[in-house]
């Protein structure tokens, strides 16, 4: 099976440091990949590296084994594309940005348009000029959905909605992955990822720094566990269970962090009253915060 | 708010009125003994034609005051003419600096830097005002300068004042546009309200000059205050108090604009339109138009193609009206006879020849130069990259931007070609309709080789595009209009589109230009889509 997306050495160099260097990505058909980094790190520069619009000083892409450069029309008949900055249609109608921009795709599918719109309840029938933020950002969904495409390349694909149409964004994804599409999509925003991704990658200063399933990630995962007994604290017990750690009592009152699975904890504590158990997990950003600052 | 981002954002109207301001009034001024003739009896026969004509064009420019010298003729010809086009830049200046620079964003970040609405305004009021004085200024020193080339110095303090008189027209003109443009929405409404107002102050101006009786409201036409000084003509006078007035009805309506200004929301007019109510819509446009190839981009800029069809049609009518009052003052003038008798053919079909060929020239390659920007604009905008984000190649892009260029192309010229047809047996001209047909369709390759030279630059370099695009488009015309003036040799003159266009409607086809022109064409837009394809979109 191809990959859906296949880059080697991509390099964009901009100079004195900028742009992406040496990225080396494989998303297989199906994946939903997320793709992270602060601002400045290259991901809008990678995503215009994929969609053909700019060309790499090194290296190569490919799009279901369609070099993205050369075959970039090809490559662009599987894809809907989200830009990071929607363009300026000025005084036309969304209805018009959707039929001339599709038109110039060949065939519109009417039906799916409508059933777009609906759910992200865009008026169609207004000014470009006249949408805010969010409703351009609607009108770009439509324009990368509306054609049921094998890849979508998102660039922070929900800039701008609130959170009811990231909802419904997420629920698009989902149904776009159920009938067999891939999607890229950059964020800064890391729990849309872990909604929606199947694997992240992180960029960092135009280098991918690290590139992981969400299985993984949630290996990564730990809990802080605050547990209030009603007796006698098992602390030596507990001390010993596997992947507990930093484990410290104060009278009745015992905290840890817990790696991967609870059961060696529970098995610990069993047999002793347990008044209260609070487990927090901490979110994913402080997890990559980790990341971000080796 | 940087002078450097706000010279950029003038640049368009700063290179029109380099060219009209400084080449045209140069121009007219040093070629005063070649058309008028070295003698002085030639000057006095010459100055009494232009007299003649003078009264015949008395609706559009003040009467000629001693046009027998190069003072004189400059003053008509160069100064009456001027007001018409200084006025407009001020016009579409304010407009521009007041609605499109809002479109962009500009004012809005602008504003949340924190500077005041008042100062903004003022701001770039002055900003104007030291950009026209300096194009003023200019203009005067090289009226000066070719009235010395004509070898009769003309008077300095005259000069002075006249330019005076056209900066005041100039920034009362801006005024009122930064007025208007508060009160519409779209740069459109605000350059169409506002040319409404200066035509209907031309007309007032006219009408109080060619007939006894004078509508109300004519003495606040700025056109007829700019018209009380002839500063330049010798004996001419300087209207202090009208001058002074053009300055009041510039500060005023600036004044007025920033109150508006103030009291209005950023993005709307100070008159809210409520939009109809329209129930909500989630349907994709049904248009057909809309998806099919270049049909789709002439749907789109439908308005723009038929106001200049209008445009081109109307100059088409008025230059078939012209022709005959133009031939009699060639008929009249003695210097201009002979040329128009070295001339093959009859005298009206040669001048109807000589003045729609030259106006459809300019029309068409300035509207060439608008649809170079318009292709810059899309890359920057954005619109670019997100048609190559759908399966259509780079070259077929640039194909459809020829293709609907072309085709408005055409409508325009045809259509203003059957105007002429149609008028031309009412005024007696004869016109070989096979030639007619040959020099409109030599319209094409003629406007496509600036688009082909602008594509190729939109494709390499868009954000220069435009400006150095305007800047060969000028030289070129100057090499045209200036080449047989000072006997330059021919092949400098064949360096000039205008000369490779020839003269189709008299003497036969310039076989030599048409292929030069192909040429152009073909490698322009080949080598702007090899361009295009390496570039990077929007970067
Ligand atoms: N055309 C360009 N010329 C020069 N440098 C550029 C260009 N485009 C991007 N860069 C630089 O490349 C780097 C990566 O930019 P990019 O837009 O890919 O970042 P990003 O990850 O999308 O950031 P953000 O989250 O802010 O959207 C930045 O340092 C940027 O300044
Ligand atoms: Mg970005």
């Amino acid at each position: 099976m191809t990959s859906a997306i296949l880059t080697h050495g991509l390099t964009k160099d901009y100079g004195s440091g900028h742009g992406v260097f040496d990225l080396d990505l494989e998303i297989a058909e199906g994946e939903v990949f997320g793709f992270l980094g602060p601002n400045g790190a290259g991901k809008t520069t990678t995503i215009r590296l994929l969609m053909g619009v700019i060309h790499p000083s090194a290296g190569t892409a490919t799009v279901f084994g369609l070099d993205c450069d050369r075959d970039s029309v090809a490559v662009k008949r599987e894809v809907g594309y989200l830009p990071g900055d929607l363009p300026q249609f000025g005084g036309m109608r969304g209805s018009e940005v959707v039929a001339y921009l599709g038109g110039m795709r060949g065939g519109i599918d009417a039906a799916r348009v409508k059933e777009l719109a609906e759910r992200l309840e865009l008026d169609l029938g207004r000014r470009f000029r006249e949408y805010s933020r969010g409703n351009k950002q609607k009108l770009g969904l439509v324009l990368a959905f509306m054609h049921r495409p094998r890849l979508l390349i998102l660039d922070e694909p929900t800039g701008g909605l609130d959170p009811l149409n990231q909802q419904t964004f997420h629920r698009m994804v989902g149904e776009a992955t159920a009938a067999g599409s891939t999607v890229f999509l950059s964020s800064h925003v890391l729990s849309e990822v872990e909604e929606t991704c199947s694997r992240v990658g992180i960029i960092r200063d135009g280098r991918l720094v690290s590139d992981m399933t969400m299985d993984k990630v949630h290996e990564l995962r730990f809990h802080e566990v605050v547990i209030e007994f009603g007796g006698e604290v098992p602390e030596a017990a507990v001390r010993a269970a596997a992947g507990v750690e930093d484990v410290a009592v104060e009278g009745t009152r015992l905290t840890c962090t817990v790696h991967g699975r609870f059961d060696a904890l529970i098995a610990a504590i069993s047999g002793h009253t347990v008044v209260d158990m609070v487990s927090k997990e901490p979110s994913l950003e402080s997890i990559f915060l980790s990341y971000y600052s080796k | 708010m940087s002078p450097r981002l706000l010279l950029r954002l003038h640049r368009i109207g700063l290179i029109a009125m380099a060219y009209f301001g400084i080449f045209y009034v140069l121009v007219n001024s040093a070629a005063f003994p070649v058309i008028a003739g070295r003698t002085r009896a030639a000057q006095e026969a010459f100055g009494h034609s232009v007299t003649v004509l003078g009264a015949q064009f008395s609706w559009l420019l003040p009467l000629p005051v001693r046009p027998d010298t190069a003072a004189g003729y400059l003053q008509w010809r160069g100064y009456g003419f001027f007001a018409i086009i200084f006025a407009a830049w001020g016009l579409f200046s304010a407009c521009g600096a007041v609605r499109r620079d809002e479109e962009r964003g500009l004012v809005e970040s602008w504003l949340s830097s924190g500077v005041s609405r008042l100062r903004l305004l003022v701001s770039r009021g002055l900003f104007f005002a030291a950009l026209s004085a300096e194009i003023v200024a200019l203009t005067g020193a090289a009226g000066w300068l070719g009235c010395l080339i004509a070898g009769t110095p003309a008077d300095v303090a005259g000069l002075v004042g006249e330019s005076a008189a056209l900066w005041g027209l100039t920034l009362a003109c801006f005024g009122i546009g930064l007025l208007i443009s508060q009160l519409a929405v779209e740069f459109r409404a605000a350059a169409a309200t506002g040319s409404a107002l200066l035509v209907l102050m031309f007309l007032l101006d006219s009408i109080g000059r060619s007939s006894v009786h004078r509508a109300p409201f004519t003495d606040i036409s700025v056109f007829f205050l700019f018209n009380q000084s002839n500063a330049v003509a010798p004996g001419g006078r300087f209207d202090l108090t009208a001058t002074i007035l053009l300055f009041v009805i510039g500060a005023t309506a600036t004044v007025a604009a920033s109150v508006a200004f103030v009291r209005r929301d950023i993005g709307a007019g100070l008159i809210r339109t409520r939009g109809r109510h329209t129930p909500e819509l989630h349907e994709v446009s049904s248009n057909p138009l809309l998806r099919t190839p270049i049909v789709r981009g002439l749907w789109i800029r439908r308005i723009g193609a038929l106001a200049w069809t209008a445009g081109m049609t109307v100059t088409a009518a008025s230059v078939v009206l012209l022709v005959n009052i133009t031939a009699a003052f060639f008929a009249s003038t003695p210097t201009l006879s002979p040329y128009l008798r070295g001339l093959p053919g009859n005298v009206h079909t040669v001048l109807l020849a000589l003045i729609w060929l030259s106006f459809a020239q300019a029309l068409v390659a300035i509207f060439a130069i608008t649809y170079v920007s318009r292709w810059s604009a899309d890359d920057s905008s954005g619109v670019l990259e997100m048609q190559l984000a759908q399966p259509v190649p780079r070259w077929g892009v640039l194909a459809e931007r020829a293709a609907e260029l072309t085709t408005t192309l055409t409508v325009m010229c045809f259509v203003a070609m059957a105007v002429i047809l149609a008028l031309a047996p009412a005024e007696d001209i004869p016109i070989d309709v096979g030639r007619l047909l040959t020099a409109t369709a030599l319209l094409m390759p003629f406007a496509l080789t600036f688009a082909a030279v602008g594509a190729l630059l939109a494709g390499w370099r868009p954000r220069a595009a435009v400006v150095v695009l305007s800047t060969i488009t000028v030289i070129s015309y100057l090499v045209f209009e200036l080449g047989p003036l000072f006997k330059w040799p021919s092949w400098a003159d064949d360096l000039s589109v205008f000369q490779l266009y020839g003269t189709p409607l008299i003497t036969p086809v310039f076989v030599g230009g048409l292929i030069a022109m192909l040429a152009i064409v073909v490698v322009g837009f080949g080598s702007a889509g090899v361009a295009l394809a390496r570039r990077d979109v929007a970067a």
